[in-house]
């Protein structure tokens, strides 16, 4: 089975990074990581990647939070679909907030696939390498 | 001709004191002292409701007036007038042969001769008339002036300029000042300076009697520099031409009620600003805690698989039980800031026995395996104004409720029915199953966390959130019950009705 490469996570939540990169591992879900704290630090690193010609070290997944100090994730999501990108990378919503605001904002953001409420599973993530191979 | 003027003949002179006495209401009479005889003239004897043939007689005519103040006056002035040669007039107060009160004017003149008064005559004149409406006048004015001074409600006149001419108690007590010092002032003087130009054409148009009256809200500046809210009512008084005289106002002291308005106001905002915060703080822990929830539930998982050693003992499964129960109490907080922050709620008509056939339907294993006996009794063309997933959930906890409360070791029996009531339905849900104490439980019986039996999955959330529904969506609820007889819940909802 094919499996993703690398797979971005935007959070400062150690304990989730934490726990989640520990749950893709069980889950085979992808080769390597990619982990940043805000918006801010993900969008800085992000931008040069995403502009270059190689499509080398770009991600194919991002799980994005919403709640961040600095650049929130709605703030990473507005300066993200500012980059001219060379690759179509899918964008999770990844919070614990379970606010119908929330998901009824994501509406104005294209770029962004789904909405997963938290606690992630490992089922859960068998689930989107699934849909993000086929 | 001036001399043919003066010679009026006895006939004549007779006709004239006739036409007299008769539109005058002027009758005359004589006195014979010497004789002791009496003569009233016709218009006197009609006075007393006497006929033309009556005879007066001269012991028995003071009889007439009225007992006491004065019969005694009239005797007292009779005698006066024949002894001490002293004419009267006066008005007294006279009983008419058909026992009317009656007030007179009675006048006497006595007729002397060699020193000796011989006769006693006098004019007799009807005054009821005008002596009533002149006690009445006066009865009137007392009672004016009481008003006027006794008022609780602040009054006074005002010259057209607007000086003062009088003010009553009540008014000098609002305003500090006394009687003497207001007259110094004019009414611009007092009124507070935001409001001077308050009213100016409505007084033009009193003034000109193009408006009867001028009623308004009005600040005025008392002595003590206070400032006095008031409700003011002026209108103008006339002469018998209708030229202006003066103003009569009144001015009722609202500072009280503007007081007390504004602090209904200021609290209303400091409530609405605390709920605000407090659904603000209730989604802020919600979330917090949500992100702890998911943190811990992500950590027991990755404990089961990583070190699968550590979660074979009794501490593991009740450590997992409490984190299930932690998110399951956040998600319900969440449900229940969400309902109360929701705003702009689009309600729209459904059919309620449709709704609670589907939810009978969505429960049909449980229904089978309680045995439970429902009946449905609901007019399928009524429809009720609600959100479809509220109105889903609360016949959905109503109905497992009932089914769930049942008594032990009986099939539950549960009856649905709705009716009309003004503008709303009445959705009604009764069970014959345990009951409720609702001496002990009434007030918390819809609070957050309360469960009266001690059944296995009761969370005591589930009516906490139902009410918040049903409110949401306009409607009430109320409850009756009774231990060992069963419960009835009466659920009011709006009516939805075509028109």
């Amino acid at each position: 089975m094919k499996k993703i490469d690398i797979a971005c996570i935007i959070d400062d939540d150690p304990i989730f990074v934490y726990g989640v990169k520990k749950l893709m591992k069980f889950a085979n879900f992808c080769e390597s990581f990619m982990i940043f704290n805000n918006g801010e630090e993900a969008i800085n690193n992000l931008k040069p990647i995403l502009e270059s010609e190689s499509s080398k070290d770009m991600p194919d997944i991002i799980l994005l939070d919403l709640n961040m100090p600095i650049m929130d994730g709605w703030q990473f999501l507005d300066e993200f679909t500012k980059i001219d990108a060379h690759k179509q990378i899918t964008i999770y919503i990844v919070s614990s907030s379970i606010d119908p605001q929330d998901k009824n904002k994501l509406k104005n953001y294209e770029t962004v696939s789904k909405f997963i409420i938290k606690p992630i599973t490992v089922e859960l993530l068998e689930n989107i390498s699934k849909e993000i191979i086929t | 001709m001036a001399n043919s003027q003066n010679l009026i003949s006895p006939s004549e002179k007779d006709f004239y004191l006739d036409f007299i006495q008769k539109y005058a209401s002027i009758g005359t009479w004589e006195c014979d002292i010497v004789n002791g005889t009496l003569n009233w003239s016709e218009e006197t004897k009609k006075i007393h409701d006497e006929p033309s043939n009556y005879k007066p007689v001269f012991e028995t005519a003071i009889g007439y007036y009225k007992e006491g103040y004065s019969r005694n006056t009239i005797e007292t002035l009779f005698a006066n007038c024949v002894e001490k040669h002293e004419s009267f007039d006066v008005e007294l107060e006279i009983i008419t042969a058909k026992g009317n009160n009656k007030w007179v004017r009675s006048i006497g003149k006595p007729i002397i001769e060699n020193n000796q008064c011989v006769k006693v005559i006098g004019i007799f004149q009807d005054i009821d008339e005008k002596t009533k409406t002149t006690i009445e006048l006066a009865k009137r004015e007392q009672i004016l002036t009481k008003t006027f001074d006794l008022s609780a409600v602040g009054m006074v006149t005002l010259t057209l300029k607007g000086q003062f001419i009088d003010a009553n108690k009540s008014f000098c007590e609002t305003f500090g000042y006394t009687k003497e010092e207001i007259q110094q002032l004019t009414f611009l003087d007092i009124t507070h300076p935001a409001d001077k130009t308050k009213g100016k054409q409505a007084i033009m148009d009193m003034i000109d009697g193009k408006v009867n009256y001028y009623q308004s809200e009005k600040r005025y500046i008392a002595k003590n520099g206070k400032t006095i809210w008031t409700y003011i009512s002026s209108t103008v008084i006339r002469d018998n031409n209708g030229i202006p005289l003066h103003f009569v106002t009144q001015i009722n002291d609202i500072s009280q009620i503007k007081r007390s308005t504004k602090k209904i106001v200021d609290l209303l905002d400091t409530t609405e600003n605390q709920n605000k915060r407090l659904l603000n703080f209730a989604h802020i822990v919600s979330h917090n805690l949500r992100s702890h929830f998911s943190n811990l539930n992500m950590l027991l998982d990755l404990a089961k698989i990583e070190i699968p050693e550590t979660t074979d003992n009794e501490i593991f499964p009740l450590l997992k039980q409490a984190v299930d129960h932690l998110g399951e109490t956040v998600d319900n907080l969440n449900e229940v800031a969400s309902i109360n922050t929701k705003k702009n709620i689009q309600l729209e008509p459904l059919g309620l026995l449709d709704t609670v056939n589907t939810i009978t339907k969505s429960i049909a294993a449980q229904i089978i395996a309680s045995k439970a006996d429902i009946s449905i009794n609901i007019a399928s063309h009524i429809k009720v104004m609600a959100i479809p997933a509220y109105l889903d959930s609360i016949v959905l906890n109503f109905l497992t409720n009932a089914i769930k409360y049942k008594k032990q070791n009986e099939v539950p029996k549960i009856d649905i029915t709705a009716k009309i009531e003004n503008n709303f339905i009445i959705l009604q849900i009764r069970d014959y199953g345990l009951g409720i104490d609702l001496q002990k439980h009434g007030e918390k019986l819809f609070g957050m966390y309360k469960t009266f039996h001690k059944h296995e999955d009761s969370r005591g959330i589930g009516l906490f959130i139902t009410k918040n529904q049903i409110e949401a969506i306009g409607g009430t609820v109320d409850v009756d019950s009774k231990v060992n007889e069963g419960t009835t819940f009466n659920i009011h909802l709006k009516h939805y009705e075509k028109n």
